[in-house]
């Protein structure tokens, strides 16, 4: 009976034929000598065949919008190949040059008569150098803890979308960024591991009418919206369909 | 959701147009992301069991897509794709578990336990199941049976995955993987069978003795 017990867990690979030769010899030898044992593994295959049999019926199928949805991120994201190459690089600081070279183009671009395209090229600068100057300041840190200092030290209410582990999000931090608009807030997070940031302005600008926009500088997205008489910009080194879900979750939270 | 995009002005975000060797490297980005996508039904029928809510098994099918497609850059090219996205799947819902503040996995090791002493008895098996299963007594059987057991049951018998890479998805050693689907075949069959195939009560008492002690 012992030899049973041992060789229990064998019956499943050996019905299927997918157990080593030495394991099967013995579940074989035992086999000849012990008609239960030979109904226990009789009853695996059976058990197996009526699931097999069955297996159209127990898989119910993706509903379509699903399967669209996931097809669209196929196509939205970086592809395998080159997402590898941007993973690597874009924790990498950029080198003064390339740092100067942003801000006179965000220079250049700021004299442009549209100040949502000015104020997409301002904030990617501005994410950019953040991110690469602080790095260190850059820990974990509680929303609410920070709309609360941010409040009593600006003098204005701000509403701070909190980490969330479904969005994979991570609050990093908030700061100040004086812009040609105001002051503006800065609010840093981690997504998926990268820097992402959503900067609020305290007032509206002009040329953005209750819709949403996309803008891309400098191989950054800049999804830009306004709400109340709020302006809101996510910014972050992704595709606009990869940051849907991450949009829903700001605008939800940001009130 | 609406996006207006405007035309660029600027830099364009990632080197200009592609050379012959990206073009070869797209081609096989993009074999990788149809044979990807073609597991679709399956991850889905698998997240449904998990999950038992569809619009959650939507989310974790979603969120399986999304993180493969992130970091395609680490599947090995010659290794099983649907077993790699069913380990995305499997990670995924444990964290989101470990979210939830629910148990992890809940083993019920005692009820499928008792299942290898009651079938010892004589009669052809094979044709009792086949013919009098009705799918929804399977269904029923399968979704008693607990989760750690279904879940291999189901990935080795629906999914037709080995037992290796079972092992892999789920994370336990492969003589576990063995273990629970023996004992989870064998309790579903006594679940299928209850009624009309009973062991006697001598031999069910003498194996249930010899049984007791035998843990996962």
């Amino acid at each position: 009976m012992s030899k049973c017990r041992e060789l229990d867990a064998l019956f499943a690979p050996y019905a299927d034929g997918d157990v080593a030769s030495g394991d099967r010899a013995s579940v074989e030898a035992h086999l000849e000598r012990c008609p239960p044992c030979r109904t226990r593994v009789a009853i695996q295959r059976s058990v197996r065949g009526a699931i097999v049999a069955r297996r159209p019926t127990l898989q119910p199928g993706a509903p379509e919008q699903l399967r669209a949805r996931c097809a669209e991120y196929s196509r939205a994201l970086p592809r395998p190949s080159v997402a590898s190459r941007l993973t690597s690089r874009r924790w990498v600081p950029l080198s003064v040059a390339a740092t100067l070279l942003i801000a006179i183009a965000g220079a250049f671009l700021f004299v442009l008569n549209d100040n949502v395209e000015a104020l997409a090229a301002q904030m990617t600068l501005d994410h950019v150098t953040c991110f690469q100057f602080a790095p260190e300041r850059l820990r974990h840190v509680d929303a609410a803890t920070a709309a609360h200092d941010w409040a009593e030290k600006q003098g204005w209410a701000i509403q701070i979308p909190a980490s969330s582990s479904t969005s994979d999000l991570e609050l990093l931090g908030i700061r100040q960024c004086t812009m040609s608009s105001g002051r503006v807030a800065h609010v840093m997070y981690k997504w998926h591991g990268h820097p992402l940031s959503v900067f609020v302005v305290p007032h509206s600008v002009a040329a953005l009418h209750d819709q949403q926009e996309v803008i891309e500088k400098f191989g950054h997205e800049a999804v830009v919206w306004a709400d109340r008489d709020r302006t809101y910009v996510l910014l972050a080194r992704a595709r606009p369909a990869e940051l849907e879900p991450v949009i829903g979750y700001v605008r939800e939270h940001a009130h | 959701m609406v996006f207006r995009r405007r035309p660029t002005s600027s830099v364009p975000p990632e080197g200009g147009s592609a050379s012959d060797g990206e073009a070869s490297k797209n081609r096989a980005d993009e074999a990788f992301s149809r044979e990807a996508l073609s597991y679709v039904d399956s991850l889905y029928g698998t997240a449904l069991r998990l999950t038992r809510r569809p619009a959650d098994a939507e989310d974790l099918v979603q969120d399986t897509y999304l993180k493969a497609f992130r970091s395609a850059g680490q599947f090995q090219r010659g290794t099983n794709l649907k077993a790699w996205l069913f380990t995305i799947l499997h990670n995924t819902f444990r964290n989101m578990r470990r979210h939830d503040g629910r148990s992890p996995i809940d083993v019920d090791s005692e009820y499928v336990e008792q299942a290898p002493a009651r079938a010892g008895h004589d009669y052809s098996p094979e044709e009792l199941l086949t013919r009098a299963t009705l799918d929804a007594d399977l269904q029923e059987a399968l979704d008693a049976l607990p989760e750690a057991f279904r879940q291999a049951v189901w990935l080795r018998d629906v999914e037709e995955l080995t037992y290796a890479e079972i092992a892999a998805v789920l994370d336990v050693p492969i003589g576990t993987v063995m273990s629970r689907i023996s004992r989870g075949r064998r309790a579903l069959y006594e679940r299928l069978h209850k009624g009309s195939a009973d062991a006697t009560d001598a031999e069910r008492s003498s194996d249930e003795r010899t049984q007791k002690a035998d843990a996962v």
